[in-house]
């Protein structure tokens, strides 16, 4: 037995890799989870950097009444691209896709995920979807103006390239589809010898939840999306009412969709935040299932929510009321992970590193963004603030000061794993202030603005909201500073900083059990779990 | 003295794991069908008449035809699966091909009744159908979107038979790569291939030192694991052409038969 | 509670119960996750302590939200179930939205692009839509219902105090969605009974003018006239100029006699445009499209009667 070579033989698999690619070729075509968790990365941060840009543009023009930067026509365009970038091509993709694909494999004691090549077609997918979205900006009549949304009839008169837009939608379905059947499966059939499901770090579980509502959601949108190009392209009538068709029905397919794709979102940012908390708390997560199962009900409950999005779109007062009651069941599994993470705290030995400072925020603020879900769930006051800066407040609560800074988190958490260098911490402090200053500055006036009642997607404003608007604006500059200032940190920790170690924040899960940054096929051999993950033996000994 | 190195063949393939994508997959394929059945039912609710007078419009006749020719190949796919299975790779062809044809079939079916009403005018956008009631046209929309959907999807299933075809007449071959740095531990000693019973069949020349990498390929069909791959294949684009059948068995009474 | 209308303290006072709730949870979180953050910090709290759970509290936790969020759900339900349900003595008003202006239209045949109303009175909208999807949104009012092509949909308010109150379209429609502004006028009962009287006799006076047949002559200054006021009130001018420049659509300027390159089918024609294309164009915009433009335009279809349409040509033809 000692002369086996097992694991050195996984046979195509590296004869395809090593011998037959090099250079870019060697990214492009590797079915290794990591390359393809790092390609994910790079893109998907490429994409972003567009989308920030434009975001900024945004608050620009919101600066002044009137034209400043650019006329209604751009505006609308680039709000559009905008919500199109950075939901289908960064926070959907965003987790799961870099640094679930990173990590799943690691932590489940697995050499690669279930199907490296489904992987890989996957990563192609995002990348067609990805150019295509480009593309509409630059051919035919310009850009979409419809919103992300692409509403009916709206989408189907408009002169603008939206039948692009609409198939890069499309297609990144499908790679969200197909990364979401290979986790589920990779975690039915490859976790390690002795790792049950509830042995499972936390993050696992929550690519799971997620990998569900991928399977169960996408395949509509699919449809959906299919369907009005059909529209446009022949006419077939069903959304369009000249012809019969039904608008509304329209926005029904798209939020049974683009509601659970809320918490595609967010549930592996939760995910990653109740790994980190036990790191940096240096003690066992509390409650360990009720974190898992609150993940698993987000997402069955989370399915059935989707018509609060239409409260003003004339569905029967029955549904409405059926709706808003639903929703106010979704928000009850979120609570109990927030206060079960408080009590993570509670007796913990708490180091306050870049990545739990970043992680932690997002209780902060994915709260506030949580809370104010509780205000558009309610009938009479979503009536009021439906489609209002208020909304537009709630999500980038929600988006960025959820998913956002717990991806912030990450980057600092696995960052020195998956390139083998350190960061310097001090400068993530300080771009931590400016972030954190500057996102509370740009988006809690938008809370004020919506309830005074700014419409969304509003080119131009009436006076009344020009000091509010000029508070947001300056607010987004902060928040960009801090952006700046903590890639930058990272670009040159990541490159030139010192060496990281194997576990630079003594995690317990199973990825830091591997050298920095892991090997070809992770584990020379595959390790045994005999412990829950977050199980500290220090804390163990001591009390003996 | 050398001794000889064993050589375990990692377990890299898993046909539960498969098996699970599969059904995973064809899961989805449900949901996108689903979103149009749903659209169907609510204006079916909105326009009982037009669609009644629509589905009256169409040939009850091609489409039992074409139920049946599916139904068929369904039965034809089961076939070729079982004959795999019982190691009848020949008879498996031949089963598979006849499945093919089936399938070109109903595609041609489809062909001629499109055509038919084409001619007529009535396709989406085209003038003669906006002089209909608003229910017609719908009904025409989802009738197009919804076959022409499902006649793509026996497109990709044929075109999934060819590759399995493809994969049943290839001769398999196994290639095993060891690198550089594991070449290493084998330093002295051999590689040996040897069958289920234990009896030796090749045996390598001694490994020394200046060897930095190995490439052994195989030939022929020989592992269980590899006549399992191409079963468990099988019978995944088996599940795929049921689904495709399925889809069908709903669609016709839903286009067909709802005047009745 | 007061407020501009009774929805608006009925939406207000649900707003105010969440943010009270939401206020205490979120600034306990806070404050508990500091005081750990300090309290057991690794210089102060060297020693970890594994604890794994506890059902009595993982109970607690979920039952107290559950029950408040019941509450939260309740509330917001009344409180919809009153803006949601007119009063019977409601006067009603239907409104058109198109792309991008707003038309009322008020029991007595008056049409106008703002909203008139008296105060104390309820009012129930009927929502409906030429074209895309609009919202008729009143911040003050705090109410919002989109008004949607197909779907007839409602709204009620009652104004409390004179005043001009701002309209928004909150869905979002295309170029000039921010735009589509337009203003509720509340006014006192007599005054409006006044108004609207005299709003109803002006409008009959121009058609009853222009029916009679032998008038022509006589009749066409006024029908220009009318004509004119319908281009504003029924939102054509949100598209076309009067001063040749290219909007949304083709100029009015200049159009009666002018070559008009069209495409129809796919298909390249060129017309000139004669009095019965401007009426097609009107009636059915998308049939034939003008080259360079896109199918926007609402039909007026069902919208404008025949002396309307005549009195729109007339006045098209002196530009
Ligand atoms: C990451 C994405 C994300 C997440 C997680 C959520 C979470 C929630 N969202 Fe949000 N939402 C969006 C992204 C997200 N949303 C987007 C993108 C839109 C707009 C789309 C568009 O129109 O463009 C939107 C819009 C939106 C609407 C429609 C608004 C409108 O257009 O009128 C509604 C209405 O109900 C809503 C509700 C909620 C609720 C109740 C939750 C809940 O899940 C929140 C649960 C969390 C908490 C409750 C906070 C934590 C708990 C505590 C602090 C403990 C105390 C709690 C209690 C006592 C209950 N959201
Ligand atoms: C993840 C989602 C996300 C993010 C991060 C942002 C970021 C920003 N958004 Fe975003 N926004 C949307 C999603 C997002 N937005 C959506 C879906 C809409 C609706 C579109 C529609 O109506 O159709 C919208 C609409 C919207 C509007 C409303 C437009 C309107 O209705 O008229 C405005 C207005 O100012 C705005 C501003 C900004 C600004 C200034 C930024 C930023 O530029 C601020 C700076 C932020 C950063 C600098 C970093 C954030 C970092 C992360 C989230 C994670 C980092 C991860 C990696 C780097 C890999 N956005
Ligand atoms: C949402 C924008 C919009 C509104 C509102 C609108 N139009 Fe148009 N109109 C267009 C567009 C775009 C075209 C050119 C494309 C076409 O032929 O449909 C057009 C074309 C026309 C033409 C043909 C002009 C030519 O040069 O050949 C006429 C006449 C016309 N409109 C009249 C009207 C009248 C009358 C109204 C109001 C009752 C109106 N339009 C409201 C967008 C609009
Ligand atoms: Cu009309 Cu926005
Ligand atoms: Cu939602």
């Amino acid at each position: 037995m000692s002369d086996s070579v097992a694991g050195s033989l996984a046979a195509e698999k590296n004869f395809y890799q090593e011998k037959t690619h090099k250079g870019i070729l060697a990214w492009l075509l590797s079915t290794d989870h990591k390359r393809i968790g790092i390609m994910y990365l790079f893109s998907m941060l490429t994409f972003f950097l567009i989308a920030v840009f434009l975001g900024f543009l945004m608050r620009l023009e919101m600066l002044t009444p009137g034209e400043t930067v650019m006329g209604a026509h751009t505006y609308n365009s680039i709000f559009t691209l905008h919500g199109v970038l950075m939901i289908f091509l960064f926070i959907i993709p965003g987790i799961p896709a870099a640094f679930g694909n990173f990590m799943l494999p690691l932590q489940i004691g697995a050499r690669d995920v279930a199907f490296p090549r489904l992987n890989l077609l996957s990563y192609w997918f995002y990348l067609t979807g990805a150019i295509l979205a480009l593309l509409s900006l630059f051919t035919g009549p310009g850009p979409a103006d419809t919103g992300w949304t692409f509403y009916a009839p709206y989408s189907l008169r408009t002169g603008t390239n939206v039948a692009l837009a609409v198939m890069a939608a499309f297609i990144l379905g499908f790679s969200s589809i197909l990364t979401g059947l290979n986790f589920i499966t990779t975690m039915h059939r490859l976790r390690a010898p002795g790792m049950s499901f509830f042995k499972m770090p936390l993050f696992c579980w929550s690519l799971y939840a997620t990998g569900w509502i991928q399977i169960l959601a996408t395949p509509i949108l699919g449809i959906t999306l299919a369907l009005v190009l059909m529209e446009r392209w022949l006419g077939i009538g069903v959304f369009d009412p000249v012809k019969g068709g039904d608008p509304v029905l329209y926005q029904h397919l798209f939020w049974i969709y683009s509601h659970p794709a809320v918490y595609i979102m967010i549930l592996p940012a939760m995910g990653i935040l109740s790994d980190i908390i036990p790191t940096f708390a240096r003690r066992t997560i509390f409650g360990y299932k009720a974190i898992a199962f609150s993940s698993l009900a987000i997402a069955f409950v989370g399915y059935l929510v989707w018509g609060h999005h239409m409260f003003t779109s004339g569905i029967s007062d029955t549904s409405r009321m059926a709706f808003s009651f639903l929703t106010f069941l979704v928000a009850i599994p979120s609570a109990i992970k927030v206060f079960n993470w408080l009590a993570t705290l509670y007796k913990g030995s708490i180091d306050v590193t870049p990545p739990f400072l970043y992680g932690i925020s997002f209780i902060i603020l994915f709260s506030i963004g949580g809370l104010t879900g509780l205000i558009l769930g309610a009938l009479a006051t979503d009536i009021h603030v439906h489609d209002t800066y208020f909304v537009v407040a709630h999500f980038h609560y929600v988006m960025f000061g959820g998913t956002g800074f717990v991806f912030f988190a990450a980057l600092h958490y696995w960052g020195p794993k998956m390139f083998g260098r350190m960061f310097n911490s001090k400068v993530s402090y300080i771009a931590w202030g400016f972030l954190f200053v500057g996102f509370n500055m740009l988006y809690f006036t938008m809370f004020v603005l919506g309830y005074m009642g700014m419409p969304r997607r509003y080119y131009d404003f009436l006076p009344e909201f020009h000091s509010l608007h000029v508070v947001a604006t300056v607010g987004s500059w902060i928040l960009i500073i801090g952006i700046i200032i903590m890639f930058v940190n990272l670009y040159r920790g990541f490159r030139y900083g010192p060496r990281a170690t194997m576990n630079p924040w003594g995690g317990t899960t199973l990825e830091w059990k591997v050298p920095t940054p892991p090997p070809l096929e992770n584990f020379d051999k595959i390790p045994e779990v005999k412990h829950e993950p977050y199980y500290h033996p220090r804390n163990q000994e001591e009390r003996q | 003295m050398s001794q000889a190195a064993e050589l375990t063949m990692e377990k890299h393939y898993d046909p539960i794991g498969s098996r699970i994508g599969m059904w995973l997959f064809l899961f989805t394929e449900f949901l996108l069908f689903g979103g149009l059945f749903l659209l169907y039912a609510i204006y079916l609710n909105k326009y009982p008449e037009e669609f009644h007078y629509g589905s009256s419009q169409l040939d009850q006749f091609v489409g039992a035809m074409n139920t049946i020719i599916l139904l068929t190949s369904s039965l034809t796919m089961v076939l070729a699966v079982g004959a795999l299975q019982r190691d009848r790779r020949k008879l498996s062809i031949f089963f598979l091909v006849t499945t093919f044809t089936f399938g070109a079939a109903f595609l041609i079916n489809k062909y001629f009744e499109w055509g038919h009403k084409i001619e007529l005018g009535i396709y989406p956008g085209s003038q003669e159908l906006t002089q209909h009631p608003q229910g017609e046209i719908v009904f025409y929309g989802l009738y197009y979107a919804m076959t022409g959907l499902h006649g793509l999807h026996v497109i990709i299933g044929m075109v999934i038979m060819l590759f399995l075809l493809y994969f049943l007449l290839k001769k398999s071959h196994r290639a095993l790569s060891i690198k550089s740095n594991q070449i290493q531990n084998l330093n002295g000693k051999r590689l040996l291939l040897s069958d289920e019973t234990g009896k030796k069949l090749w045996k390598s020349q001694e490994i020394t030192s200046e060897v930095t990498g190995m490439d052994v390929v195989v030939k022929g069909v020989f592992t269980e694991e590899q006549l399992k791959s191409s079963e468990v294949k099988l019978e995944n684009s088996g599940l795929y052409w049921h689904l495709v059948d399925i889809i069908w068995i709903f669609l016709f009474p839903l286009f067909y038969l709802v005047s009745m | 509670m007061s407020g501009a209308s009774p929805t608006t303290g009925a939406v207000d006072s649900v707003f105010i119960f969440i943010v009270a709730i939401s206020l205490f949870f979120l600034v306990l979180i806070t404050f508990l996750m500091i005081y750990f953050i300090i309290k057991y910090n690794k210089k102060r709290h060297a020693k970890a302590e594994d604890i794994h759970g506890n059902t009595t509290l993982e109970i607690i936790w979920t039952v107290i939200p559950t029950i408040i969020v019941l509450f939260m759900f309740y509330f917001g339900w009344k409180g919809f179930e009153f803006i949601r349900n007119a009063p019977e003595d409601s006067m009603e008003v239907s409104v058109t939205a198109r792309m991008w202006s707003w038309l009322f239209e008020y029991p007595n045949g008056v049409e106008t692009d703002t909203l008139y109303v008296p105060v104390n009175t309820p009012i129930k909208l009927l929502l409906n839509s030429q074209d895309v999807i609009h919202s008729f949104y009143v911040p003050a009012f705090r109410i919002k219902e989109d008004a949607v092509p197909g779907l007839q949909n409602y709204l009620w308010f009652e104004v409390s105090k004179i005043g001009e109150y701002d309209v928004l379209c909150a869905e979002y429609c295309g170029l000039q969605h921010a735009y589509m502004l337009t203003k509720v006028k509340a006014m006192p009962q007599e005054k409006f009974e006044e108004w609207y009287e005299q709003m109803r006799q002006e409008t009959q006076s121009t058609y009853a003018s222009s029916d009679s047949t032998q008038m022509s002559i006589e009749a066409s200054p006024k029908t220009s006239m009318a004509g004119s006021r319908l281009v504003q009130t029924r939102g054509c001018m949100a598209c076309h100029s009067t001063d040749g420049s290219k909007m949304i659509g083709p100029t009015f300027q200049g159009l009666f006699g002018r070559e008009v390159v069209l495409i129809e089918d796919e298909k390249e024609i060129t017309i000139t445009a004669d009095e019965s294309y401007i009426r097609e164009s009107i009636m059915q915009p998308n049939k034939k499209l003008v080259k360079g433009y896109n199918p926007l335009m609402p039909s007026q279809e069902g919208q404008l009667s025949d002396e309307e349409l005549n009195a729109i040509v007339e006045y098209l033809k002196k530009l």
